[in-house]
């Protein structure tokens, strides 16, 4: 299986090369892809505990405008970080199985985040507030494809 | 302390009513984790940076790093305003507040200036710049503890 996905990443390597549309300086490898993904994750979780503190009046929400940007841009960083099929660490392989609809969850949280960076700019902590759970869909999307170790 | 610190931030909301000045709390354990989470970010962000600089991630999603990389930097002073020991921070954080805190404002120009950079010229304009922008180590050093 990981030879043949090899062999297919491989085969798009040297297509890219002939059509030489960007220079590759060096081959991902599968560890390299898990480890930028988790990282993505990893911030996106720590912001979102910064507004959850917010939320629940444990901090004042001076970081209300800088938390709702980052989240967005995160969320942006995260929209093609599975589009390579890379196996391994807490994903579960029904991401690749079902892609179109792992895809359609990331894009849906895309343009939710960007809405919220919206709504932090107008209406401040009680509109974002009001519409948190509907965006911040991260529960939705682990219980389907994260094998949470 | 806290009741001179909350009156000197409501001062200054008053003063400069967008730019907060403090993170304020009534829980010690929320100032502490709440800047642990701005240094979480930073630390994953920046890593995700590097690697997009390395050939190991996506080269277009650079500039989007650099800019959460700033935005973050820019919640790093107000997180560490409030003087509540513990957590990694040296004690000295405070007693050399001066000198610290202007690392700090140094580190949120530098990723600013940098972001920008990334921005207009990506990696190529912003690459050479790196390592002045990346203080981490030289904060750490001076006002982390060391993890046992
Ligand atoms: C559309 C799907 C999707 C959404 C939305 C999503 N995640 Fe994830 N998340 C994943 C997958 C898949 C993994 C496993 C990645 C891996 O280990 O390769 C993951 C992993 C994680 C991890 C573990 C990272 C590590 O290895 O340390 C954290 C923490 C996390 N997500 C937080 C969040 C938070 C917080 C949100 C919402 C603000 C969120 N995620 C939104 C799919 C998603
Ligand atoms: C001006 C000082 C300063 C700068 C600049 C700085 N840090 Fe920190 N950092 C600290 C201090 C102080 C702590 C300890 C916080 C605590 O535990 O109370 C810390 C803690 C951390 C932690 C541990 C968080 C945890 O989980 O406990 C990480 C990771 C981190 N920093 C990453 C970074 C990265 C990456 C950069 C640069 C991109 C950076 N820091 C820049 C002062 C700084």
């Amino acid at each position: 299986m990981t030879g043949l996905v090899k062999f297919v990443g491989g085969f798009a390597i040297v297509a890219a090369m002939a059509m030489s549309a960007m220079p590759l300086v060096a081959r991902a490898d599968d560890k390299d892809v898990i480890d930028y993904r988790e990282n993505i994750m990893k911030s996106l979780d720590a912001q979102t505990a910064m507004l959850g503190m917010m939320a629940s009046t444990q901090v004042e929400p001076v970081d209300l405008i800088s938390t709702t940007r980052s989240l967005a841009l995160i969320a942006k960083q995260a929209q093609h970080s599975f589009d390579a099929k890379v196996l391994g660490g807490e994903a579960k392989p029904e991401i690749w199985a079902n892609y179109a609809d792992f895809k359609k969850k990331m894009d849906d949280f895309v343009v939710k985040t960007a809405e919220m960076e919206q709504d932090a700019k107008t209406g401040g902590l009680p509109v974002v507030m009001e519409k948190m759970v509907d965006v911040l869909t991260c529960k939705g999307c682990h219980d389907a494809y994260r094998a949470k170790k | 302390m806290t009741r001179f610190l909350q009156f000197a931030a409501g001062l200054a909301f008053a003063a400069v009513a967008t730019m907060p000045v403090a993170v304020r709390a009534e829980d010690p354990t929320d100032v502490i984790d709440y800047r642990k989470l701005v240094m979480k970010s930073l630390g994953a962000q920046a890593a995700a940076m590097n690697a997009t600089l390395q050939g190991k991630a996506p080269a277009e999603n650079f500039a989007t790093h650099a800019e959460t990389l700033a935005l973050v930097a820019s919640q790093a002073l107000v997180a560490f305003t409030p003087k509540i020991e513990g957590g990694d921070s040296k004690p000295e954080v405070w007693a050399k507040w001066d000198d610290f805190s202007k690392k700090m404002k140094e580190f949120q120009a530098a990723t600013a200036e940098f972001a920008k950079l990334a921005q207009s010229g990506g990696a190529a304009a912003a690459q050479p710049k790196l390592q002045a922008t990346l203080t981490c180590k030289g904060c750490h050093d001076a006002y982390r503890k060391p993890r046992g």
